[in-house]
């Protein structure tokens, strides 16, 4: 009985000290974004003297924020649009379809997780170029290109949780192969979309690296290529940038508290019978 | 009406494998038949092709005299019920139900009506804003009886409809079925692998092993007189007894041996026997269990078909008593009146009715006698 508690306590203990760890980073860039350049330098840790919301006008004329923003949502939404719709499809006729070439192309749709981004990137630019196929559209066909693979891989993972047998009660109720699955078998996966849903837009919507190589027109640049723009060869304006790195999380932060649920669901979905 | 036709059907896989082989079958108007035979005797794959989720490698299916070899399922006016129900988890019941009537863009007014009839009919119009989920096995299994009513189908394909049901509720829905057939009065094609669904609902029974039809007769024709040893082991529970046996011919009589034990035909069956080229041969010879007797007045009756058996355990079950037996090395299996004295151990006389005995080629597997 003793020893139990003293069990929760330490695991308590160190759940907390993980917690602080966690919650540190957080807490630096919301507090240090209310305060001016100075005391952000002399009093890195502590409370702000005076909320300078002031950083947060400045830092939202700077980011140039209504263009930006709305090209960061444009080009997520976007992307995870064309990632969800064909990722499942391609995942659903590789499941459904049991040939030896299914099998073949899910390998190779799942092998391509594992090659390194860095590895591709430069090439994969240079023929973009090549083509014309810069900025906003380009972004959003590398995106498709680079989440398809997990979006393949973790749809494939929930098809087989789903009977063939509904498939051919839809097909006998007078659905095509099409209707079958966007009617059916899609509102099925709901908790796997809204996985990847979650995963990509964390992913997209925090991208610096690819942006940062594919868009050069101005009117295009993402909120997280503006932010650098902070930071000058001789001037780094930590207090706006740190604002605007608060305001660049904050959707992500609101959406993720929205659906965590749905994201367990997701992952442990298929586990146990149900 | 909607009568079925099967000709000179065929299925093969890729792989080689022959799921079903020349199978060549009528099944008229109002017909409740049951397609039953061990899992991978293609009788689910049989079904499949009627509904048209499966393509026809060879041979021709007519649903009502029209060829539907190449027609959607859709379009063969067919319903069917699935073994894990295949409800649509999203969907209400009443959307569940509806599904197939809104894509065929039939008028909301009627989609309603037609949805609470059946649900009437199966007893769930309470359940009709409930989620597939929120529902028992059985219930699950009416709406899924639901969804094809609905439809108004000229036939009812079911695959294995009962077999995740627990066993009561399984009693229960297999005469909600049998009376669902008698009020719509429409075809119903029927597979399962347990022979009593086979036999308590059939109007007729397919007998069916590694793709090939055995046997299709009445329940009561394929219990009594099973064209061979498969359909006489398959039908009936438990199964019938089998044993190895020497045809002698004695003077006027027709005997059959085992061991030391020794059974005379009667005068009708010995006939029939005399006139094939049996005599002298070996034969299989099976009985049923209730066709075993261990009652004084049977043994007296019948002297001339007596055998000694040790009994190797005895199972209550209230109205009726199994003795597990050997005779000559053998295991049977005997039905008997629960008053029986029969103690596991005892090595008592038992009798075989002769005339209920069953006589098959050794070779050939095939029925001589029934």
């Amino acid at each position: 009985m003793r020893r139990s508690r003293i069990k929760k306590y330490t695991l308590a203990v160190f759940g907390i000290i993980l917690a602080i760890f966690w919650i540190s980073p957080f807490y630096l860039v919301l507090d240090n974004s209310f305060k001016t350049k100075k005391e952000l330098f002399t009093s890195t840790i502590g409370l702000p003297k005076k909320i300078q919301l002031g950083n947060y006008r400045q830092a939202a004329v700077d980011l140039g924020l209504g263009e930006s923003f709305v090209n960061t949502i444009l080009i997520t939404a976007l992307s995870i649009l064309i990632i969800i719709i064909f990722s499942s499809m391609s995942a659903y006729a590789l499941q459904r379809v049991k040939r030896k070439t299914s099998t073949f192309l899910f390998i190779f749709f799942t092998a391509a997780m594992l090659i390194p981004f860095q590895a591709v990137m430069i090439p994969l630019v240079a023929e973009f170029g090549k083509v014309k196929m810069l900025n906003i559209p380009g972004l959003i066909f590398m995106y498709l290109g680079f989440g398809c693979s997990l979006g393949i891989f973790l749809y494939h993972g929930a098809l087989k949780g789903i009977p063939q047998s509904l498939d051919d009660a839809a097909r006998i109720d007078g659905c095509g192969r099409f209707r079958t699955f966007w009617l059916i078998v899609f509102p099925m996966l709901k908790p796997t979309t809204v996985t990847i849903i979650v995963l990509d837009i964390m992913w997209i919507w925090n991208d610096y690296l690819l942006p940062s190589l594919v868009v050069n027109k101005q009117g295009m640049r993402t909120l997280q290529l503006m932010i650098f723009y902070f930071f000058g060869q001789y001037t780094r304006q930590w207090h706006l940038a740190l604002a605007g790195l608060t305001i660049a999380i904050l959707p992500v932060l609101i959406f993720y508290f929205l659906v965590q649920k749905q994201i367990v669901k997701g992952i442990i979905s298929g586990a146990v019978k149900q | 009406m909607a009568s079925v036709k099967m000709k000179n059907v065929y299925k093969r896989y890729d792989g080689g494998v022959t799921a079903v082989s020349d199978f060549n079958l009528d099944i008229e108007h109002r017909e409740f038949l049951i397609l039953v035979g061990p899992s991978g005797c293609g009788k689910t794959t049989l079904l499949r092709m009627v509904a048209g989720l499966e393509d026809i490698t060879e041979g021709e299916i007519y649903i009502d005299d029209k060829l539907v070899n190449d027609v959607q399922p859709k379009d063969r006016d067919i319903a069917m019920v699935f073994q894990n129900y295949a409800l649509y988890p999203h969907m209400s019941v009443f959307d569940n139900m509806a599904f197939g009537l809104k894509l065929r863009k039939i008028p909301k007014e009627e989609i309603k009506k037609r949805v609470q009839e059946a649900a009437k009919i199966l007893d769930i119009d309470h359940l009709l804003d409930r989620r597939p989920k929120a529902l028992s096995g059985g219930q699950r299994q009416r709406v899924a009886l639901g969804r094809a009513i609905v439809r108004d189908p000229k036939v009812f394909l079911m695959d294995e409809p009962l077999s995740n049901l627990d066993a009561k509720l399984r009693v229960q829905m297999r005469t909600e079925i049998s009376k669902l057939h008698q009020k719509l009065n429409t075809t119903f094609l029927y597979v399962t692998h347990d022979q009593t669904e086979a036999m308590t609902m059939g109007t007729r029974i397919v007998v069916m092993k590694d793709g090939y039809i055995q046997q299709v007769d009445t329940p009561q024709a394929l219990y009594e007189r099973p064209s061979n040893m498969f359909v006489a082991g398959f039908m009936g529970s438990p199964q019938m007894n089998f044993i190895s046996a020497k045809v002698e011919k004695r003077g006027d009589e027709i005997h059959l041996t085992f061991g030391k034990d020794d059974i005379k035909l009667p005068e009708g069956k010995a006939k029939k026997l005399e006139m094939s080229d049996y005599i002298g041969k070996e034969v299989i010879l099976g009985i049923r269990p209730e066709n075993i007797h261990d009652e004084a007045l049977f043994l007296e009756s019948m002297p001339e078909s007596i055998v000694e058996a040790r009994i190797e355990l005895v199972e209550l079950l209230g109205s009726e008593t199994l003795l597990y037996m050997v005779v000559d090395n053998v295991d049977f299996i005997a039905r008997v009146n629960p008053r029986t004295k029969a103690k596991t151990g005892d090595i008592m006389k038992v009798a075989f009715d002769p005339n209920k005995i069953h006589l098959f080629d050794k070779d050939t597997e095939r029925t001589i006698i029934n």
